[in-house]
This record gives C-alpha cells, sequence and structure tokens, in this order.
C-alpha cells in the first residue's frame, strides 16, 4: 500500500504503521494532492480507508450553494460540515485571512467497504489555527 | 524605472503569495484489513 500510495500525484512520503493502522501521508508542495484520489488508491491496493483526517491551509469562502468551504487550491475547496467551529469562521468567508484547520474528510459508513467516490468529501473541523 | 519595477513586483507577490501559502499540509488515514 505504501508504494501504491506513494506513486499518487502530489505525494511526498508515505509512513503506513502495521500496528495501529494509520497512514500518514505528506504531501509535496505542488498542490496537487488529490484525498479522493488517495482514498480509492488506498481502496485499490487492498485494504479499507476507515477514516481520514487533513490538516490543510487556505481560506474561507462561499461556494456556488451559499456553503462554507476552505479554499486550498486556487481551484480545490472542500466545503464544511457546520458545527460550532465552522460558524466562527463565517465572518472570515471573502476576506484575505488565511486559516490553518484539522478535520476529518471521511469516515467510513457503518456497514460499508468501499468508499463512495461520487460523494464529495466535507471538512468537518476539530480545531482552528488563524494565522493572518 | 527600477523603482517601477520594484513595486511591481511587490504588488505581484503580494498578491500572488496569500494563494501560494495555501495548501494540504498533511493527510493522515486510519485503515483495516492490513496485514
Amino acid at each position: 500500500m505504501k508504494q501504491h500510495l506513494g506513486r499518487q500525484s502530489g505525494v511526498q512520503n508515505v509512513e503506513v504503521s502495521l500496528i495501529d493502522g494509520k497512514v500518514e501521508v505528506t504531501p509535496k508542495e505542488d498542490g496537487q494532492i488529490d484525498p479522493v484520489q488517495l482514498l480509492k488508491a488506498t481502496y485499490d491496493s487492498g485494504v479499507t480507508a476507515a477514516e481520514m483526517n487533513m490538516t490543510a491551509r487556505g481560506k474561507i469562502v462561499k461556494d456556488s450553494s451559499g456553503s462554507l468551504a476552505l479554499q486550498v487550491e486556487p481551484h480545490r475547496s472542500f466545503v464544511l460540515t457546520p458545527n460550532e467551529l465552522s460558524k466562527g469562521l463565517e465572518a472570515l468567508v471573502d476576506t484575505p485571512t488565511m486559516v490553518t484547520v484539522r478535520g476529518q474528510l471521511y469516515k467510513k459508513p457503518a456497514g460499508k467497504k468501499k468508499a463512495d467516490a461520487s460523494v464529495p468529501l466535507k471538512l468537518l473541523i476539530f480545531e482552528v489555527h488563524k494565522n493572518e | 524605472m527600477n523603482t517601477k519595477k520594484l513595486a511591481l513586483l511587490a504588488l505581484l507577490v503580494s498578491i500572488v503569495s496569500p494563494v501560494s501559502q495555501a495548501q494540504i499540509k498533511h493527510i493522515e488515514m486510519r485503515v483495516e484489513g492490513m496485514t
């Protein structure tokens, strides 16, 4: 699996811990990493992703449907799952303020084995660090 | 002339840098079925 994930676009390094089933992925700075592709590559390598957490830095924007989103690249953003922390970020919409957040992008639905690639990943924020 | 070029460069850097600082820093997965 380490080799499989390491071949994905934008991946700098992959560390796998067999004991606790954790996989740590360090992205390259080219911004090409795609969490959806990582989930797919994980499944293709014969294991099931139970959970995916991400630390990312970006700007808070509103998407076309009016939902809050974290923009991490000019053409890539993740819609935020509403919670207390996301509500606190509403004031930053369309401001140049950059925030670093840690949150959950994916959790395997109970009873399902494979990630549904057709469902867009939503970011459930656990932590917010305002930087600028 | 040089001052104008420097001012333009500074303006470009200020526009581009906030976007370039935005990125995915780290991804962590918990997986099942790994042997």
